[in-house]
């Protein structure tokens, strides 16, 4: 049982280890060109009209760290008390009692996992509109590709007309010295 | 053994004292009470049932864990796939982020925006479309989907009032590209999609969106240019959402924004009351009605195909609003030829004038195709411009090479004594500019010349303007003249000196008459359109032949010769020399 727990526990402290890392990358884009937070929750020191932003994105931080902490050591809380209540009492009030502790145990770890995975969405949204330089770096390059297009197209055209007018000048040589035209003129 | 005796002598004593007590009317009070000592395997059944009991309750946590689980699976799957594709949506789309809280369940506040913003700054302020801004939802199955309102997608239409049968083929084929429009609202086969699919259904359907603002901004900028007074533009029919322009004469065009499913019912968008209202459609045979209406058939002839200046007025707006507006350098302004300036007419009245030229240009072409058609020895060559507005074409004639080797050597024995080179080739360049004629030609007679009765040797390139009914006329007189300048030098290559007019080259024989052989031109005969004359007459010098009587072909002085190829003219010359005598002089 106590290993058992203490396995959990392990698990869920690795996976609040990756959600840091996540958060820290999240924040590194959001201060992009600042000062790199640590775990501790250090700041560096910005200044002039990006000082608010990074101070702000700190604040975020700093906000969503304790999010996680405080889910993972709630659904580690309530494991660890559903585990403890594995003992069968001798009265059956106190085992009716935790019969329905139990089931709140249970309610509370699947709530902190739900709100671990808003957490997690709220990430996602936060990368996708928070990742500007990447963003602006490809809009640019499909900007560059589109034009590479646009003048291989426009030389396609100019080529394409070049060669319809080679073509229509051979045409009309040969419809004009042909014997077609010819017999067509010498017809009364 | 004997303890459970003693304890039940015990218990009995007890009784037996309460029993007396009652006997004796006492009041009996309870003192304290034991639960009896349970046996063994009481406790355990207890204990048995408890740990079943607790059992259960994990048992039924582990389900309720299980379920959780599933439920949670499920929604990271959602919304890996939603996140997914709207992380694809954004590397070509602006994606935005609603603040307030989504009431719905399954909306996320994500919104697309199409709305180009670079407009702003240019100079017509273009309303933001309807569809600038788009929702982005949730389906059952948790991909992203985006669900239009029907009827909102529109398509910019051009055509020609009078000529509709092109118009039902083409429109009908663009009904396919609109369908897809409806493909994602159904969730039926969007289950079935995976996501690679989707995202590619939905660029489509946001492209599809995108092209119909453009449309719609496009539309715009004609209706605001139509009232702007362009050059030769009249709003002759004004609806909503579409608008009828009046270029000239006999030219009318619409302009429509046609929803997507109102393809199919397109004849409905056309006004039936306008002077140019187009027959209904019920009532067409395809094209055979129009082509029993040779006025309509000929309109056809002559004008372009209506999707070609559909795509011009889109590309001439896109180049000139769009790309402007984001200070792109115009790497196509060698192809865009005929750029409006800023002082000139608008978009529009550039469009319109390119259209007008086409038309007018077509107009043209034919005529000179009748030409051509008309003398067997005139070629047209066509010289693309590239420019919207400027058509050119060249009459080409060559002396044949049957003829060429005899004048060829006279030339070269005569070279000392000759001052020009005789020319085999003659051209006559036709160059329209908008609606304006210009004809350039060489071989036209010196006016001063002219003037003085004699002829100079004297070839000059004359450049002159005509309009569309004479055109004909002219390039005729033009390559006759030519015809008559080569067979003038021909015929002092042999040593015969002759008199060169317009359309006349003339010979004195020994009795002192004069034989001439004189060009007429006719746009209208159908057999050929130059034919020639032999006129006779007695001892007039320099008298001038302009107003021979061509309808008395059966006179003594004149002969119909017939319409003579140069080859046949030629050796009618050489017929001329010999009866000159071949000392015929001036």
């Amino acid at each position: 049982m106590l290993l058992t727990v203490g396995l959990l526990r392990c698990m869920l402290y690795l996976g609040v280890l990756v959600e840091r890392e996540v958060i820290f990358e999240v924040s590194a884009r959001m201060n992009k060109g600042g000062v790199g937070v640590g775990p501790g929750g250090s700041v560096g020191a910005g200044s002039g009209p990006t000082a608010a932003a990074t101070a702000a994105a700190a604040q975020k931080q700093k906000n969503l760290m304790q999010r996680v902490e405080t889910d993972i050591a709630n659904i580690v809380d309530n494991f660890t008390h559903l585990v403890n209540v594995a003992r069968v009492n001798e009265t059956p009030v106190r085992n009716s009692q935790e019969a329905f502790m139990m089931e709140m145990r249970a309610a509370r770890m699947v709530q902190a996992a739900d709100s671990l995975l808003k957490l997690v969405s709220e990430l996602k949204q936060t990368a996708i509109f928070s990742g500007f330089a990447s963003l602006n770096d490809h809009v640019d390059q499909r900007i560059s590709e589109f034009n590479q297009l646009a003048e291989k197209t426009d030389r396609m055209l100019a080529r394409v007309g070049e060669e319809a007018a080679g073509s229509v000048k051979e045409l009309e040589s040969h419809y004009y010295s042909s014997v077609q035209r010819t017999n067509q003129n010498l017809l009364p | 053994m004997v303890e459970n005796l003693q304890l039940a002598h015990q218990e009995l004593s007890v009784i037996f004292d309460l029993i007396n007590t009652v006997e004796a009317n006492d009041s009996v009070t309870v003192a304290s009470m034991t639960n009896p000592k349970q046996l063994p395997k009481e406790i355990l059944s207890d204990l048995a049932v408890s740990t079943a009991t607790k059992l259960q309750c994990y048992r039924h946590l582990g389900k309720y864990f299980k379920q959780s689980a599933k439920a949670l699976e499920q929604q990271v799957t959602r919304e890996a796939k939603f996140y997914g594709a709207l992380i694809r949506l954004q590397q070509n789309w602006k994606v935005k982020r609603q603040r307030v809280a989504a009431t719905a369940s399954s909306s996320e506040g994500f919104t697309i925006d199409l709305f180009d913003s670079s407009l702003h700054s240019s100079a017509p302020v273009y309303r933001p479309s309807s569809l600038s801004s788009i929702c982005i939802d949730h389906n059952s199955a948790g991909m992203l989907a985006i669900n239009l309102p029907p009827n909102s997608c529109h398509s910019l239409h051009f055509g020609f009032l009078g000529v509709h049968s092109n118009d039902i083929t083409q429109k009908s084929s663009r009904n396919r590209t609109y369908n897809s429009v409806e493909l994602p609202s159904k969730e039926t086969e969007k289950e079935s999609l995976n996501e690679n699919d989707c995202v590619q259904e939905t660029h489509s359907l946001l492209r599809e969106v995108h092209r119909s603002i453009f449309d719609e901004q496009v539309f715009d900028m004609v209706n605001r240019e139509a009232f702007n007074s362009s050059l030769g533009v009249n709003v002759t029919g004004i609806r909503e959402n579409y608008l009828q322009l009046g270029m000239g004469p006999g030219n009318s065009v619409f302009v429509s924004l046609v929803s997507s499913k109102d393809d199919e019912r397109v004849e409905e968008e056309r006004p039936q009351n306008l002077k140019y209202a187009v027959f209904p459609l019920d009532s067409l045979d395809g094209v055979k009605i129009a082509e029993e209406n040779s006025e309509s058939f000929n309109k056809k002839s002559v004008l372009p195909n209506f999707i070609i200046y559909e795509i011009y007025l889109k590309q001439i707006f896109h180049e000139y609003v769009f790309v402007r507006a984001k200070d792109r350098p115009t790497s196509t302004a060698a192809r865009v030829s005929g750029q409006p300036t800023k002082d000139g007419p608008g978009l529009l009245g550039h469009f319109c004038m390119s259209l007008a030229h086409r038309i007018f240009s077509n107009k043209v072409l034919t005529k000179l195709e009748n030409v051509v058609c008309g003398v067997s020895y005139l070629h047209l060559i066509s010289h693309p411009t590239w420019h919207s507005r400027i058509s050119s074409w060249t009459i080409f004639m060559k002396v044949p090479r049957s003829i060429l080797p005899a004048s060829s050597q006279t030339q070269a024995s005569d070279i000392p004594k000759m001052k020009n080179i005789t020319k085999t080739e003659f051209r006559t360049k036709i160059v329209v500019n908008d609606d304006s004629i210009k004809v350039e030609a060489e071989g036209a007679p010196n006016v001063v010349g002219l003037l003085k009765g004699s002829s100079e040797n004297v070839y000059s390139t004359n450049k002159y303007d005509c309009d569309l009914a004479s055109l004909p006329v002219i390039v005729l007189q033009q390559v006759a003249s030519q015809v008559v300048r080569w067979l003038h030098e021909e015929a002092l290559k042999v040593g015969i000196k002759a008199n060169r007019d317009f359309l006349c080259l003339s010979f004195k024989l020994e009795q002192g008459e004069i034989v001439s052989l004189v060009a007429h031109v006719d746009p209208e005969d159908t057999e050929g359109c130059i034919s020639w004359w032999l006129v006779m007459e007695e001892g007039y010098v320099g008298e001038r032949k302009l107003h021979m009587d061509v309808a008395n072909g059966a006179s003594e002085c004149k002969k119909f010769l017939g319409y003579l190829t140069l080859d046949v003219l030629y050796s009618t010359l050489i017929d001329l020399v010999t009866l000159c005598g071949g000392s015929g002089t001036f």
